[in-house]
């Protein structure tokens, strides 16, 4: 087995409760079902509207929420089955960055003192942190002197490097990235969407990289897994996923994109409707209320995801028979290139010996 | 009411807006000048405090305290609204102009359903019976595609979905049918699929009625998708103003370039994204000389010290940076 993470049916039922009493009333699946495996190095994206359980997920494989069933495997272990203290030490090696780092970030505490907190959990020398910090700092862009500042003094994305420099401290092999640039400014997001590809790359970094964004996650994925109220409907590497969307919830996501490019006219067929209640979720495929291709079998059976010999998995009885996908990406390969747009935006990318170095804005400093 | 006369339905001049902190005042609007043409849609696009919000509260005479307009004109239809005393400014507001935001149910009231709240509009402002409101509110309803708005009138906002509370936010909006519609990222708290509903609704109702629309965002792709012309607005100016083709495919002040340059594209292989380093500047670390020179790899010693101001470089297409045309 070479995966790094295999996720084994994952399911996690939510009790729903009313009355002054309690009582059960019903359950939502919020995850129903789910399973992928990530390799060394890779990145799996989880991706699909609000409610669709993608957060759940990335939740339950930390077991920060306990599972109602299913496996998960890390590096070979069962991580549901570990005793508490064997989960301390795994939790090492499986970390989690948030949309809003602020919010995990204790106010009271200088960012020297937040990360070598998890140092010291995880039994590092006390003469050694400080190093180990300065250390960490850098790997992130940002200077080591901002180890004696508090979270306030910071900016929004460099709060989120700071969230990722806190991840990195104990050395992980995978980290859960929930949401980690929706929160910020276009030109910021571009800057951490950069350095969590670097550092990937430098340090052979695993993502789960939960996002709503598919343009984003286009950029950062190795494949991609499209979830639907607790389910996968799609699971691709990212090219064939995007070059020929199997699923029609995945072709109206895409469809849906907006695109930076007033030239183009997609003809596009909008999805109707709103997602149904999650407490009573429709018979069979879940997608079937708002799926323009359904038929009866849809309301009776439950369709499989199942994957065709390069390894893209559909969840549809008909895929097969909806036309194919034309267009839903707008352009393609042979779109003109503003050529002088790109030779202007190179000038962006180059490191520039005068710039203000770690992102240090003139006169921002307390 | 509205005089028929030549020129913008709305003109923007050298509008200033300043917040009163307890370090000295702080410029959040400074010098924004723009027109809007009937039946238009101008899209506002920038990051964070750049002054996009501050600029439509202003127009609406809404700006919030310790906020005060220090200078400028706001002419709508004719009057420069300003200089109008509150009373005709409220009867304005709702009526000949109107503005939904970002999250429907911060405005709407959870106490009442949504039918009365947008018949409670219709009445608050025409000269009609309730059951005549009623109708009307029902109309509207219908128009912002609510399925059986009989039935839905008589929900509250907390049972609809968030893109069906943005529908009845619309309809409030519109049900006075208003020359000027501003909309505050109107589907930034959506899904996408939800979002491009409410893109399209808005495109349509825009053919229907001829309302002019300011479109705030920091969506570049949503400004593609909608807007007719563009501001890009940085630190509290506008640093380029364009026809969206113009904007996209000849982009020239170097924030626009680096913030195209920062959304990954769907249909190119890339390796890096053309990031813009550093940070928005704030309040409290004021930029000398143009705005975005600290972040700009194009800057020379000139741009440190003098503030560039907008001019134009081709016909309808004007932007704030020495170095223009690039």
């Amino acid at each position: 087995m070479s995966a790094l993470l295999k996720v084994e049916s994952l399911l996690k039922h939510f009790p729903i409760r009313r009355g002054a009493f309690g009582r059960v009333s019903g359950m939502v699946q919020a995850v129903d079902g789910v399973s992928f495996d990530i390799g060394v190095g890779e990145t799996l994206a989880l991706v699909g509207e609000s409610g669709c359980g993608k957060s759940t997920t990335g939740r339950l494989i930390l077991r920060l929420i306990e599972p109602t069933s299913g496996r998960v495997w890390f590096d070979g272990r069962d991580v549901f089955a570990l005793s508490d203290s064997q989960m301390r030490d795994l939790r090492g090696a499986m970390q989690i960055i948030f949309q809003d780092p602020f919010a995990s970030l204790n106010p009271r505490m200088t960012i020297g003192q937040t990360l070598e907190e998890p140092l010291a959990l995880h039994g590092l020398a006390e003469g050694r942190r400080r190093a180990r910090v300065a250390e960490i700092l850098n790997l992130v862009g940002l200077a080591p002197q901002y180890a004696r500042r508090y979270p306030h003094e910071f900016s929004g994305g460099q709060r989120q490097r700071v969230g990722i420099a806190r991840a990195l401290a104990v050395e992980p092999r995978l980290i859960v990235c929930d949401e980690p640039v929706s929160a910020l400014d276009v030109s910021i997001q571009a800057q951490v969407i950069n350095l969590l590809r670097d550092l990937q790359a430098r340090l052979s970094l695993s993502y789960i990289f939960i996002a709503h964004d598919l343009a984003v996650v286009k950029f950062i994925a190795t494949r991609v897994a499209v979830m639907y109220m607790g389910r996968i409907v799609e699971y691709a590497h990212k090219n064939a996923l995007f070059a020929q969307p199997r699923h029609p919830y995945t072709q109206a996501l895409l469809a849906a994109i907006p695109v930076p490019d007033p030239t183009l006219h997609r003809d596009r067929s909008l999805l109707q409707g709103d997602v149904p209640d999650p407490a009573n979720p429709p018979s069979g495929c879940r997608f079937r209320t708002r799926c323009p291709h359904a038929r009866t079998r849809c309301a009776e059976d439950t369709p499989l995801l199942e994957a065709d010999e390069t390894g893209h998995a559909v969840a549809c009885h008909f895929w097969r028979e909806i036309p194919p996908a034309v267009a839903f990406l707008p352009g393609s390969a042979a779109a003109p290139r503003n050529a002088r747009l790109e030779a202007l935006q190179a000038a962006f990318r180059r490191p520039r010996p005068d710039a203000i170095l770690d992102n240090d804005h003139p006169g921002a400093s307390p | 009411m509205s005089r028929e006369r030549p020129g913008p339905l709305l003109e923007v001049r050298e509008l200033r807006t300043v917040f009163g902190t307890d370090e000295g005042e702080f410029v959040a609007v400074d010098g924004v000048s723009f027109e809007v043409d009937a039946g238009r849609t101008l899209g506002l696009v920038g990051e964070s405090g750049c002054g996009k919000s501050v600029t439509s509260l202003s127009i609406m005479g809404l700006v919030p305290s310790p906020g005060r307009i220090g200078g400028g004109e706001v002419i709508f239809d004719g009057e420069d609204l300003l200089r109008l005393p509150p009373p005709a400014m409220r009867e304005l507001r709702g009526n000949r102009m109107s503005m939904i935001f970002q999250e429907p149910m911060t405005s709407l009231n959870p106490a009442f359903t949504i039918g009365d709240q947008v018949t409670e509009v219709i009445l608050r402002h025409r000269d009609v019976s309730a059951a005549e409101a009623r109708q009307q509110a029902i109309a509207m309803l219908r128009r912002v595609r609510i399925p059986s708005p009989e039935q839905r009138y008589h929900d509250h906002p907390h049972r609809l979905s968030g893109g069906m509370r943005q529908r009845v936010m619309i309809a409030m909006a519109l049900a006075l049918s208003p020359r000027l519609l501003i909309a505050d990222e109107p589907t930034t708290a959506l899904d996408v699929t939800i979002q491009a509903q409410i893109l399209e609704l808005m495109r349509a109702l825009r053919e229907e009625t001829g309302t002019a629309i300011v479109l705030i965002t920091h969506d570049l792709g949503v400004i593609a998708e909608v807007a007719d012309e563009v501001a890009v607005m940085y630190a509290g100016r506008i640093v380029e103003r364009a026809p969206v083709a113009a904007l996209f495919a000849q982009p020239q002040h170097p924030y626009t370039i680096g913030l195209l340059g920062s959304i990954p594209q769907l249909h190119v292989e890339q390796d890096r994204l053309a990031a813009i380093e550093g940070q928005v500047p704030n309040a409290s670390a004021p930029v000398s000389g143009c705005r975005f020179h600290p972040r700009c790899p194009f800057a020379v010693e000139r741009c440190r010290s003098e503030i560039p101001p907008l001019r134009e470089i081709a016909p309808a297409h004007a932007a704030a940076c020495w170095l223009a045309p690039l």
